[in-house]
């Protein structure tokens, strides 16, 4: 009986023990040698490739600096879990952030400045301004950009060409205009039956395409007034005039799928599959296209057409950052362990890391042929290298994208970066104006502008906390 | 003296209970971390200001102004009184209806128990996407398939304003009621054989049976069942997240989806109403909670 007691009482102890582990708190930043660890995010967590590229690099890198030691974190960057993550104190030190997001991981002191340590690793001069201004807060850096891009259209070949829409050497045909687009994708429509254009709708897609469209049709987002009051300016006409064209995509022209309630999962699989002939899009997503069995000769991309008062894209791209509970040495160690993959001068790591990636891409049948935005100023002898390796090893017609590495490396559009308060939840309330002139083919255009804003104004800006 | 002997025997229990205890602790302690603790907690800093998931300072009931000042708040709360409504007009019944139809045949009747069970025992997110790819609005969707093969133009199913909800209950009528109409099987399986047959010795056909035997006897269930039901589908969130996004334009938005938005896809700058929203929820079902537990009482007394 006594024995039984003792034996329950233990194994309850033991439960709640190891319940109350699971909270315990990170631990400080030095190993029992001395050395400083850093656990770094985004850890692959499947055999392959991705899995030896990460392990080879954390290997070369603790050998070049024995004082600090890389500890994998499988944890990839999602916004529904880093909140809880932060406020946990169980972020790891380094991770990546997309541009999309970036001002909200500023905006609530959870990424370390850095501007010193990226200061004495050369970095801040060498960078190109505007990418630094998404990270610049106070006149402080907050993250390292790694990946930019601009906005395009991506199309598939074998589409355009048999609407004829593809010149002989696969260069495609570039609308110079929305209406050209739209007008593009009525002959894609009649020559293969499938929609010939597709535009997401939800969680919070749709508003974010949607923004370069307006900007060119000349609409201004908010602007912020003398006493830092943040005020929606958008019920314009020229807002009801993009919103419009939205909706004479589905009412007028007719190219677009029956389906309206396009999340981003959604809008690259209906692209992949073949159901879409184009979409506006990042220089990367060839990554989110390969799954659907995309093979390269079916991805394109090329520049963004004009609208009616300017022709402007979109910019964004992939940033580090370091988690605000690091030390410095942790800082430090982080923005070395970066400079391993992202620096412009070109050591033998860049060298590996590129070579590394590049291998990545080819096995997995990624199209090689995009040139992206670069993230330095000019002339970064690892860009160098690394656009070597993209020529060198391109696996498909180079025509398919030659006119989207034209539009990045001699923009004639003006590059702009996201609105600069609570973009997404401008982006979601978009996402409801535009799924609404989908569904709806009496929607009053003026009305749902003018409501947005409003909501957006009431909802949004009159609440800004921090 | 009598005082003191009663002092010992309460201690003389707890000791005996000790037992008891030791085995409760584990989940006392997970109940605690779990749900009694946030529960309290996430009500408590509805008051305060969230930066992210830091409390910042006290803030009064700005949270809840900002939750029932938001401009889709009434339309929210409206659509979620839609699924509640909805569901008792598509959901209500059906249970009833195929546990009577189970009780009364006589042959395969564990074969048509399992079969019917088979929607519950699908996980829940297969079983969305499944509901999902039936509605497609294309030519790809299994309903938009059955319609033009009868020559029928092809709907918009959850894309339709005026559908989405109907289309999200007919899917989790499928997925639920199998559960409700075990219970309500089991019910049946205990009023007494002797019942019927003295009715059908007194001239009673079937219906007549079904409103004067089993009817009674199946009362307390039943209204059980639909308080039940109108606490559970008020909640609903999991069918618009993962089906509609919550569109189109907000037309399958519910309170409980709303509260899922401000906790997680906010940036951060939710948190706070979304506590606020989850203590109004909690009231608006509390009400339903204590009549629940007084009809419960009530029905039991009558057993």
């Amino acid at each position: 009986m006594k024995a039984r007691k003792i034996i329950s009482l233990v194994l309850a102890l033991a439960l709640c023990v190891m319940t109350l582990a699971a909270c315990g708190k990170k631990t400080n930043d030095k190993d029992e040698q001395g050395r400083t660890v850093i656990s770094v995010g985004g850890w692959p967590d499947k055999e392959g490739t991705e899995l030896d590229n990460a392990v080879a690099r954390k290997e070369a890198f603790e050998k070049e600096n024995p004082d600090v030691v890389i500890k994998p974190d499988k944890w990839k960057f999602d916004l529904k879990t880093f909140y809880a993550k932060a406020a946990g104190n169980q972020l790891p030190n380094y991770f990546s952030v997309h541009a999309t997001e970036v001002s909200q991981i500023i905006d609530s002191e959870y990424s370390a400045d850095v501007t010193d340590a990226l200061e004495k690793y050369g970095y801040l001069d060498k960078m190109n301004p505007d990418i630094l201004e998404l990270v610049r807060k106070d006149g402080k850096i907050y993250a390292i950009p790694a990946y930019a891009y601009v906005m395009g259209v991506a199309f598939n070949p074998e589409m355009l060409k048999a609407a004829g829409l593809l010149e002989a050497d696969g260069t495609p045909k570039q609308p110079k205009d929305w209406y050209e687009l739209a007008e593009f994708a009525v002959k894609i429509k009649k020559a293969t039956g499938k929609p010939g254009f597709v535009f997401p709708t939800a969680a919070n897609n749709g508003g974010w395409i949607f923004n370069p469209i307006a900007w060119s049709f000349g609409v201004d987002f908010m602007e912020q007034d003398k006493d830092g009051k943040w005020k929606a300016t958008f019920n314009t006409p020229e807002a009801v005039e993009a919103l419009q064209y939205i909706k004479d995509l589905k009412w007028k022209y007719d190219v677009l799928p029956a389906n309206t309630l396009i999340d981003g999962t959604e809008y690259y699989k209906t692209f992949a599959t073949g159901n879409a002939a184009m979409m506006i899009t990042a220089g990367d997503y060839p990554r989110k296209v390969t799954q659907y069995g995309m093979v390269p000769d079916q991805v394109g991309m090329m520049g963004m057409p004009a609208g009616p008062k300017r022709h402007v894209t979109l910019m964004g791209g992939t940033m580090f950052a370091v988690s605000s509970d690091a030390t410095e040495d942790q800082i430090d160690a982080a923005i070395r362990y970066h400079g391993t993959q992202f620096h412009h001068s070109l050591s033998d790591a860049v060298k590996d890391s590129l070579e590394r990636e590049m291998k990545k891409k080819l096995e997995e049948g990624q199209l090689v042929g995009i040139k992206s935005m670069s993230v330095w100023n000019a002339n970064a002898e690892s860009l160098a290298y690394e656009y070597d390796l993209i020529d060198k090893n391109a696996n498909s017609n180079p025509n398919h994208v030659r006119l989207y590495n034209e539009f990045v490396a001699n923009c004639p559009a003006e590059i702009q970066p996201e609105e600069p308060v609570c973009a997404q939840e401008l982006y979601a309330i978009l996402d409801g104006c535009i799924q609404e002139v989908l569904v709806n083919k009496d929607a009053d255009c003026a009305e749902l502008i003018k409501k947005a804003a409003a909501d957006f104004q009431a909802n949004y800006l009159d609440n800004l906390t921090f | 003296m009598m005082n003191t002997r009663k002092k010992l025997k309460r201690k003389f229990n707890l000791r005996d209970e000790i037992d008891a205890w030791v085995l409760l602790l584990p989940m006392v302690v997970i109940l605690y971390l779990f749900v009694w603790r946030p529960t309290v907690m996430g009500a408590a800093w509805s008051f305060f200001d969230m930066k992210a998931y830091t409390v910042k300072d006290f803030c009064g009931f700005d949270n809840y102004i900002r939750v029932m000042t938001h401009t889709q708040f009434l339309p929210m709360l409206l659509n979620t009184v839609k699924y509640v409504l909805w569901s008792l007009v598509i959901g209500f019944l059906p249970p009833l209806f195929i546990a009577i139809m189970i009780n009364e045949v006589i042959h395969f009747k564990n074969g048509f128990k399992v079969i019917i069970y088979v929607p519950a025992v699908i996980p829940g997110i297969a079983a969305m996407l499944m509901w999902y790819f039936m509605y497609y609005p294309d030519q790809t969707g299994l309903l938009n398939m059955i319609l033009s093969k009868i020559g029928v133009e092809p709907k918009q199913w959850l894309n339709d304003p005026s559908f989405t909800i109907v289309g999200i209950i007919i899917y989790s009528t499928w997925k639920g009621f199998a559960g409700t109409m075990l219970l309500y099987y089991a019910s049946l399986q205990s009023v007494s054989v002797e019942l019927y047959e003295a009715a059908i010795i007194d001239g009673a056909g079937p219906l007549r049976r079904l409103g004067y035997v089993t009817r009674p006897a199946m009362e307390g269930i039943i209204l059980l069942q639909l308080v039940r039901q109108i606490i559970s589908v008020f909640q609903i969130m999991e069918q618009p997240l993962a089906m509609t996004g919550g569109g189109p334009n907000g037309a399958s938005t519910s309170l409980s989806y709303q509260l899922y938005q401000y906790g997680f896809n906010s940036g951060g700058k939710g948190t706070g109403q979304a506590m606020a929203l989850g203590v109004i929820i909690f009231l608006i079902l509390i009400v339903f909670t204590i009549f629940y537990f007084w009809l419960n009482r009530k029905i039991e007394d009558r057993c």
